[in-house]
């Protein structure tokens, strides 16, 4: 049912770039922001940018807050907002939504400067905030169907009721929203931040309060409107488990810098090995350690009931488990050992002297000192 | 329905539905109960002639509304921020126009409230009736854009200042600032000074307007003065409203801190 109210998924393609022939140098994102698989074969073509942020800074009380921030979220793609407390996350979201003039930089979004756009621009965004702000005395049907007015797009109760399934709350709930527990708030804000369906959703933190199996379910709603309905999502969180499971891209914000954005794998996997431990409940097949394996990954000590491995960079390690359990090796359970997203984070986050700019920052850099451009 | 009109019932909503909408109204009764009681049972009260009486009453009136308004300005912006809820609204494709419509309507609804909790008070003092209508038609006409442009002042200082606390301290000493003409003596108001404040203050032209209907017994056509006093003071702070909930243009200017 809700299906029919998407608009059609391909209607906006202003910023889509083309990465042969010349076109190739306007793509702002580094060569690795495009997510996994998301390249059409043979064609080179990115999928379109629905937000592009470029070397934004901002300044609040004369307080640099925002030194240089880049960011990209592409239609279809996850992209995870990542950086410690004060990074300047939450300031980044408010210029992308132009609640927030920046001192130079570059905001697009849908192709157009949120400052100057028209409001109807803002329908094809979905925003859940950190903090829920629910209409307390409304009942979740009638709050969706409130907001939906909002919105433009109004909602019939049946296409409310839908929309409360779809986030996990079915069947609705005939209490006002000041009696919901903090779960079902954070699902009714995700419900409304979806009821304009939405091309772009950004997300502040949406699994706070959320049970396992609740942010499971909500991890996978994000994953499926990306992948099937081709929604741009931005999720800005501190849960690191989150990230690894749906992200296709991250940005890493610093003390106001990004300081690193690409693809999750990538950036990841360049950032070095990811070593496992693997639990046996049987013996290992007699060929399964010998010279030669076309496996990504070595052995970095044996036990009789315990193996640990070490996966080669940009391994996935969900493929080379498959293979392995195919050739008959007896695992039961495998368990990371430092390396990987978190290691890659706390590298990043570290205290210390700031990080020097990668070479898509120092570019961006050299466009912010020659002038405002937005 | 448009967005303003959403918005508008929402508020309402929130008067009549929530219960600290419901608190604010129970109290509004309770005072002017009060006030009420003072009136009629106090033996020299009691010695007021029935139209002076029902223009005290109606003076409380426009008093309290632009309180319910000024509450309900004040939370409209910086509460809403406080709770998180200002920010995905902005974030809506609402004009800005029209969330300020949309919540002056919501106050508009609560001073409407107020006026029907004060009209059986009204007919009870006016020794059953006698001077309702005039005191009634006065605070429709002059109440009403006062208890609005407290609430749209209220907006414009909630969406300035950071805390909802000290925009609910500044509007209310704003207020009463401004209401002062309901407390000054007679002689003072004659003064030089008195005269000065009573020509501009949005309260004075209100409460003169009710005098002169309500104890004088004058037509409405001789308010105009009043009248436009009135409506200026609710132009201005709608555009102050307005103006506060605009698009950001400086660089670092923002709504939602």
């Amino acid at each position: 049912m809700m299906q029919d109210r998407i608009p059609a998924a391909a209607a906006f393609a202003p910023d889509a770039v083309a990465r042969t022939g010349p076109a190739a140098t306007k793509d702002p994102r580094p060569p690795s922001s495009a997510g996994p698989g998301k390249q059409a074969a043979g064609t080179g073509i990115l999928p379109p940018l629905l937000l592009a942020i470029e070397g934004l800074r901002v300044r609040r009380a004369a307080r640099p807050v925002l030194r240089d921030v880049r960011l990209h979220v592409a239609r279809g793609e996850v992209c995870g907002l990542l950086g410690p407390n004060g990074a300047g996350k939450t300031t980044t979201i408010l210029a992308a939504l132009g609640l927030l003039v920046p001192e130079t930089g570059r905001v697009r979004l849908f192709g157009e400067d949120p400052l100057t756009a028209p409001d109807a621009l803002r329908a094809r965004l979905g925003l859940v905030p950190e903090g829920d702000g629910l209409t307390e005395w409304m009942t979740a049907g009638d709050y969706l169907q409130h907001w939906a007015l909002l919105q433009g797009r109004p909602l019939g109760p049946e296409e409310a009721a839908a929309l409360l399934d779809e986030v996990g709350l079915a069947p609705p709930p005939r209490l006002p929203a000041a009696r919901f527990s903090q779960g079902m708030r954070r699902r009714l804000a995700v419900a409304r931040a979806l009821v304009a369906s939405p091309e772009l959703l950004i997300l502040d933190e949406p699994t706070n309060g959320l049970d396992p199996r609740g942010r499971r379910q909500l991890l996978e709603l994000l994953r499926g409107l990306a992948r099937r309905r081709g929604v741009g999502v931005l999720l800005c969180t501190h849960l690191l488990e989150d990230v690894a499971r749906i992200c296709d891209t991250i940005a890493v914000l610093v003390e106001g810098r990004t300081v690193a954005e690409g693809a999750l794998g990538e950036l990841v996997g360049r950032a070095g090995s990811q070593r496992f431990r693997l639990r046996l409940d049987g013996p290992l097949p007699a060929e399964a350690l010998a010279r030669g394996s076309p496996l990504p990954m070595r052995v970095v000590h044996q036990a009789a009931d315990e193996i640990a491995v070490e996966l080669e960079p940009g391994a996935t390690p969900a493929t080379v488990w498959r293979t392995l359990l195919f050739s008959g090796w007896p695992i039961c359970e495998a368990r990371a050992e430092g390396g990987g997203l978190e290691a890659f984070y706390l590298a990043l986050t570290e205290p210390g002297p700031v990080h020097p700019p990668q070479p898509a920052e120092a570019a961006s850099q050299a466009a912010n000192d020659a002038g405002p451009v937005s | 329905m448009s967005p303003a009109l959403a918005i508008a019932r929402r508020e309402g909503g929130e008067l009549l539905c929530s219960p600290r909408g419901l608190a604010w109204l129970l109290a509004a009764a309770g005072v002017l109960s009060g006030f009420a009681l003072l009136l009629v049972g106090s033996t020299e009260l009691g010695l007021l002639d029935n139209a002076q009486v029902v223009y005290d009453m109606a003076g409380l009136t426009i008093a309290l509304g632009a309180l319910l308004a000024l509450v309900s300005g004040v939370d409209a912006v910086a509460g809403e921020r406080e709770r998180g809820a200002l920010l995905p609204l902005l974030a809506t494709a609402s004009p800005r126009r029209s969330i300020v419509l949309g919540r002056l309507g919501g106050q508009a609804l609560a001073w409407s409230a107020m006026l029907a909790i004060s009209a059986p008070y009204l007919w009870a003092v006016g020794s059953t009736g006698q001077n309702l209508g005039a005191a009634l038609l006065g605070l429709l006409l002059f109440g009403t854009p006062v208890a609005l442009a407290a609430g749209a002042a209220a907006m414009a200082l909630g969406a300035r200042l950071r805390s909802a606390r000290a925009a609910l301290l500044a509007s209310l000493i704003a207020l009463l600032l401004v209401a002062s003409p309901l407390l000054l003596g007679p002689s003072l108001r004659q003064s030089a000074i008195g005269q000065g404040f009573d020509a501009v203050n949005p309260f004075s032209g209100a409460t003169n307007a009710l005098d002169a209907m309500v104890i004088d017994g004058q037509g409405l056509a001789a308010q105009g003065w009043h009248l436009a006093l009135v409506l200026a003071w609710w132009g201005l702070a709608y555009a102050a409203a307005l103006r506060a909930l605009r698009p950001p243009r400086r660089p670092g200017e923002e709504i939602v801190a």
